[in-house]
């Protein structure tokens, strides 16, 4: 279904923003030329720039389930594609034992059925895709041992797997794919090649501002100025880990709840921790920034 | 979608298999089926709005984030700022020229005249052009070049080449237990979970042996004036080989010893050097090597070093430090450490031979002596930590 579910690019801005995500030209241009080629994407970019959210804003888009694998060193074929349940199948032979049940062939059958199967997230998503493709979120996949990745690549080169009690599965349709790095390591090339590739920048100020009042719907326009100024402000020093969008909207939200509609230098310092996340910036931004009273006032 | 279309447009097409070469000129690792990708993007995007026309070339043609980043200046330099969709599609002659000054202006030295000539002969024979854009890169006559005599736009390439040298030396270290045909020890685990199929009766055994550990990389990198150019192109090198680079400890040294490993685990390299040019006011002075190491010894020589430690020094020797004293302490790092690597880029000079003091002084105690003073001498670097980090 996706493949022309877009007409035009401006559709899927369109689209992205009344899901209640801002996002720039040129990543509505991948969604749309991903979804027009049947291409998975891979996107990389900085932690908390919204890598994931994009995943999701599309399944809601489909109207569609999301699928996720999340990816962790040792992940393997048995936890993410399927497995038998071995458990249930001794308990069922057990149970067919008592009733006195002696047909070979037929119990084979049986407790080689799907009723049998664990469905890992890959088999789910080549399952689900009989109505309606869902959307498959691989998530960072940079986590993940190299074995995997070849796997995976077999996987979404033609989203059919072969099961061989049951027999080969094939996707009725493709899902969509969205693949997130956080380029902990290089993922290889042959699996780059298939995708689409795009890169996600921190959001300009325009941008931000945009995605705090749609995202925080309740927020004081000022007030949202000045966050974004702020987090415009810090991403220009030079931190260990600037802080990202998320962060951004976890920040509003903590001084919304604490009912403190405004910046000031007390309220900075007390969520410092929600912008910040290592002593060591903290520790520079305290010294080099917050000591220096014409730095302090540029922030706030 | 289709093939047959996509030849509607014959100079469109042509351009960007131009495009796709001097992208490949310029360190891009382009694949056949890129182009294709992107001749299927143009069948479905707006070819009159040129940010959308970017976009879609960029999403096929990039692929890490070097790439993602230089694709912008590549694309203004081969499209031009007058670029309409009529000219393009007219292709011939101002495309052609269009190309060449493109490249040209770009590549001043990389670029050969057979890129040139190859446009040229292109007109009269398409399928040797496909041929061309394809096998061609200029990418190999970076390899031999000495790093110091690159140019600001070698140096992109460089890095990109760099990324694809890195490639092949992967030293696997996952926490995965390996299964193994035969072996003295019986892997408990998988026999119970493969016995459930036949009712816990443990029909077939499994064994399974040590997975391959890896030695700890230490890395000593002089970055003092002389030395500080190669020492941004190595240690991106030797920091970036899966396995063993993410996890090294690096110390960088000058007049005296300072340690950078937390700060490169989080950033690049370049960014923790320019730290430590902010924490250390007074750091380009001479190099005192012995000094540097006897710090090194006395300070992190109990925690770092054993016979499971290989340790990378990068210096071009040149000492102004007491000569006893470096003796002494290349003697103590060698007899702790279980190989001492040194890296020094004058000895890629066939020429050299090891005339300063300080030079001259360590070199018994090294294990491995190499050049490093290329990217094709590099690799040869990769080789080796490949087969000394594995025990």
């Amino acid at each position: 279904m996706p493949s022309n579910y877009f007409m035009s690019i401006e559709q899927v801005a369109e689209e992205l923003e009344k899901a209640h995500y801002i996002a720039d030209r040129a990543l509505a241009t991948v969604l749309f030329l991903s979804s027009r080629l049947e291409k998975p994407i891979f996107l990389e970019g900085e932690p908390g720039v919204g890598k994931t959210e994009v995943a999701i804003v599309m399944a809601k888009l489909f109207d569609t389930e999301l699928i996720r694998l999340q990816c962790y060193e040792g992940l393997d074929a048995a936890t993410s594609l399927y497995e038998w349940n071995y458990t249930k199948q001794l308990l069922y032979i057990k149970l067919m034992e008592e009733y006195g049940e002696k047909d070979k062939e037929m119990m084979e059958q049986i407790i080689y059925s799907p009723k049998f199967l664990i469905k890992r997230p890959l088999l789910e998503a080549i399952l689900r895709s009989e109505d309606k493709a869902p959307v498959l979120l691989i998530d960072e996949i940079d986590r993940s041992d190299e074995e995997f990745e070849a796997f995976l690549l077999e996987v979404l080169a033609d989203f059919q797997i072969t099961i061989p009690e049951i027999g080969t599965i094939k996707a009725q349709k493709k899902p969509m794919v969205v693949v997130t790095s956080n380029r902990t390591r290089d993922v290889h090339d042959a699996l780059k090649r298939r995708c689409l590739y795009h890169w996600i920048e921190y959001p300009s100020f325009e941008k931000e501002y945009r995605i705090i009042t749609t995202r925080l719907p309740g927020i004081e326009e000022r007030f949202a100025r000045q966050i974004t100024r702020f987090m415009q402000k810090i991403r220009s020093v030079d931190f260990l880990k600037k802080p990202g969008i998320s962060e951004t909207l976890d920040w509003a939200q903590a001084l919304m709840t604490m009912q403190k509609p405004y910046l000031n230098e007390d309220v900075v310092m007390e969520t410092l921790g929600c912008v910040l996340k290592y002593r060591d910036d903290i520790r520079k931004f305290k010294k080099e920034i917050w000591a220096d009273s014409g730095r302090r006032a540029a922030f706030l | 979608m289709t093939h047959r279309k996509l030849f509607d447009k014959p100079g469109l097409g042509r351009q960007v298999i131009r495009f796709a070469r001097l992208l490949k000129a310029q360190g891009f690792r382009v694949f056949q089926s890129d182009v294709l990708n992107a001749l299927c993007a143009m069948e479905e995007i707006d070819l009159g709005d040129r940010e959308d026309f970017l976009s879609a070339l960029r999403v096929t043609f990039s692929h890490n984030d070097i790439e993602w980043a230089l694709f912008p200046t590549l694309f203004e330099a081969f499209w031009g700022h007058g670029w309409h969709q009529e000219e393009t599609q007219k292709g011939g002659e101002s495309g052609l020229e269009q190309e060449s000054l493109a490249e040209s202006r770009l590549h001043p030295e990389i670029v050969p005249d057979t890129a040139c000539q190859g446009g040229v002969e292109s007109t009269e024979n398409d399928g040797r052009e496909w041929l061309e854009g394809v096998a061609y890169s200029p990418v190999s006559g970076v390899e031999k070049k000495d790093l110091s005599s690159f140019d600001t736009a070698d140096i992109q390439v460089a890095r990109l080449a760099l990324k694809r040298i890195m490639e092949p030396f992967r030293i696997n270290s996952s926490r995965r237990r390996k299964k193994s045909g035969r072996s003295a020890t019986l892997d408990f685990r998988r026999i119970m979970r493969k016995s459930l199929k036949a009712g816990g009766l443990p029909l077939d055994l499994f064994y399974r042996e040590k997975k391959k550990r890896l030695k700890r990389l230490v890395v000593l990198a002089d970055v003092s004036g002389s030395m500080d150019r190669y020492a941004r192109f190595v240690m991106p090198f030797i920091l970036g080989l899966r396995g063993i680079g993410s996890r090294a400890e690096v110390f960088v040294f000058s007049t005296s010893l300072a340690s950078i490993s937390s700060a490169v685990r989080r950033m690049n390299i370049h960014r923790a050097l320019e730290r430590i040019v902010e924490l250390f006011p007074d750091w380009s002075g001479g190099t005192r090597i012995g000094y540097s190491l006897h710090q090194f010894n006395k300070e992190q020589g109990a925690r770092l070093l054993n016979k499971r430690t290989v340790v990378l020094i990068l210096s071009d020797g040149w000492d102004l430090g007491g000569k006893d004293l470096l003796r002494r302490e290349m003697a103590a790092l060698s007899r702790m450490a279980h190989c001492v690597i040194w890296l020094n880029p004058l000895a890629g000079d066939p020429d050299y031979e090891p005339v300063c003091g300080g030079m001259r002084v360590a070199l018994p105690y090294v294990d491995y002596f190499m050049p490093a003073n290329s990217l094709e001498s590099l690799k040869r670097v990769g080789l080796l930590l490949s087969k000394v980090m594995v025990h």
